[in-house]
């Protein structure tokens, strides 16, 4: 107890019974509870074929968020209105693992809607036609499950790295297709990859408390966020993706701004990769 | 370039929508832009289930049908984006621990659904009388791989674009900045400030209708009052 009517706490405690007060102390002076600042993106850690048993996988960490990217690929008829492409199929999972706000049973509506968007992304990823084996026959089905181990806020992001980065790390065997018997034989010693058209960098900017726009919340920020904003940047520098939701208001002039601070945080993300 | 249905680049298409169709709803719309159609219902305020409720507002739910098939991640998708855009724009402290549930069907797709699904829900919720702050609408841009720009795209126009953009405003405050914006494909940031322009055009083309379709209904209403 400090002075009278007044009550002094250790900071841990403060944050746990007023976490939106303890925020905003230091959002009001321009810092974060991390210490890092508004436009500071987490380290990006990346490290690719961390599953052996899968055809290409890859594990991201960007600061305690940490996600897995297994791609496990199998033989299959294509489909009959695209003889010659084979499929790339997302699945995001957000289990009760990764954090206590989600449930067993059932994906939820943001694992779901998560799944959907990366899906979207992905056919900017490779060319289906390069997953051909014989055509009308036979191609490759690429699963890409991307499983969220810790969730600290921003899966997002990096579950589209780790789709990339996995991706790249994909080694096929060498498949042929015998007219004869029908039947598809695979050359394990001899492997190849497919090639990534373009890369995709993400960064994704938050609207705390409607007031401060802050990059690559932390799960904390995400509770009092309003507003998020997705920018995707190919290989080429050129806008993918510009996905704004929540209805707090972020004005043009900001959006643009993040699509420039989108820039820098892809030169980051492409020295990760490498 | 002509557009396949001779519109001009910055040209909506034929707008349509009826107010109250759906007699067991406490508010419906059916709203047409040419062949794509969409019908909102919204059901609300009411009982929210007891693990859902909130205790200081209310609840919004969103359930978006296709038209054909069985429900999938994309609907999911679509029901987040309405939900996103509505939940804080609906006065929802006037009615704690209760549960407004809009239910969105759609009936043809030809492009612009999105756009659509929301400008549906606004009518929707003003015909329910459920408070807000302000109107919502929504309009879509694509870019041609040719360059050029055309406003609330058809289906077939969507699948030979660069780039497709949907953004939405609240009503009286385009000036502070978009409520929801979904841009996809490839693009520049000069084409994106290209579209956000135009769209911001079209939907205030849209309220306009809006409000006409609005009044419509009040004046008719009032005729019967009288009578």
């Amino acid at each position: 107890m400090g002075e009278t009517g007044q009550v002094t706490f250790a900071m841990q405690t403060f944050e746990r019974i007023h976490p939106v007060e303890f925020q905003r102390r230091f959002l009001s002076q321009s810092t974060r509870h991390s210490g890092r600042e508004f436009m500071q993106f987490r380290t990006l850690q990346i490290i690719k074929g961390a599953i052996s048993t899968a055809q290409g996988s890859a594990t991201v960490r960007l600061g305690n968020t940490t996600v897995v990217c297994g791609i496990k690929a199998e033989v299959c008829e294509p489909d009959v209105k695209r003889p010659t492409s084979g499929y790339l199929t997302t699945n995001v999972e957000l289990s009760p693992m990764c954090s206590a706000r989600f449930r067993p049973g059932a994906p939820s509506d943001e694992a779901q809607v998560a799944s959907e968007h990366i899906h979207r992304l992905s056919t900017h990823l490779i060319d289906l036609t390069h997953l051909c084996i014989e055509s009308g026959r036979a191609a490759w089905s690429l699963s890409a499950d991307i499983v969220c181990l810790k969730h600290d806020g921003n899966v997002l992001d990096a579950a589209v790295i780790a789709l990339v980065a996995a991706l790249e790390d994909l080694q096929l065997p060498r498949a042929e297709f015998d007219s004869a018997t029908g039947m598809v034989s695979a050359e394990r010693t001899m492997c190849s990859g497919v090639e990534v058209k373009k890369r995709l960098f993400p960064a994704t900017f938050t609207l705390v408390d409607d007031v401060y726009v802050v990059a690559d919340a932390d799960d904390a920020e995400e509770q009092m966020a309003t507003a998020s904003l997705l920018v995707v940047i190919n290989g080429d520098g050129k806008l993918v993706n510009v996905w704004k939701r929540g209805s707090g208001v972020i004005s043009k002039e900001t959006i643009e701004q993040c699509v420039q601070a989108a820039r820098v945080r892809m030169v980051e993300i492409a020295k990760a990769i490498e | 370039m002509s557009r396949p249905d001779r519109r001009e680049a910055s040209q909506l298409r034929a707008l349509n929508c009826s107010l109250g169709q759906l007699n067991r709803a406490d508010g419906s719309t059916q709203f047409s832009a040419g062949n794509t159609s969409v019908v909102s219902g919204v059901y609300g305020p009411v009982e929210a289930k007891v693990y859902e409720e909130k205790l200081d507002r209310a609840v919004v739910e969103v359930k978006f049908r296709a038209d054909i098939g069985a429900p999938t991640t994309k609907d999911k998708w679509v029901e987040s984006a309405v939900r996103s855009t509505f939940e804080r724009e609906i006065l929802a402290h006037l009615h704690p621990r209760t549960l407004v549930q809009i239910v969105i069907q759609l009936r043809e797709g030809d492009g612009s659904v999105d756009s659509a699904a929301i400008n549906a829900t606004t009518l929707a919720l003003v015909d329910a009388g459920i408070p807000l702050k302000c109107m919502i609408t929504a309009a879509t841009c694509a870019v041609l791989f040719d360059d050029t720009t055309v406003v609330d795209p058809t289906q077939e126009e969507i699948d030979a674009a660069r780039s497709t953009h949907t953004f939405a405003f609240a009503s009286g405050s385009n000036d502070r900045g978009p409520l929801y914006v979904d841009s996809r494909g490839e693009f520049t940031m000069d084409e994106y400030s290209h579209c956000y322009d135009m769209c911001t055009l079209a939907t205030e083309r849209v309220l306009a209708f809006m409000r006409t379709a609005i009044e419509g209904k009040v004046t008719k209403e009032a005729k019967i009052g009288a009578a």
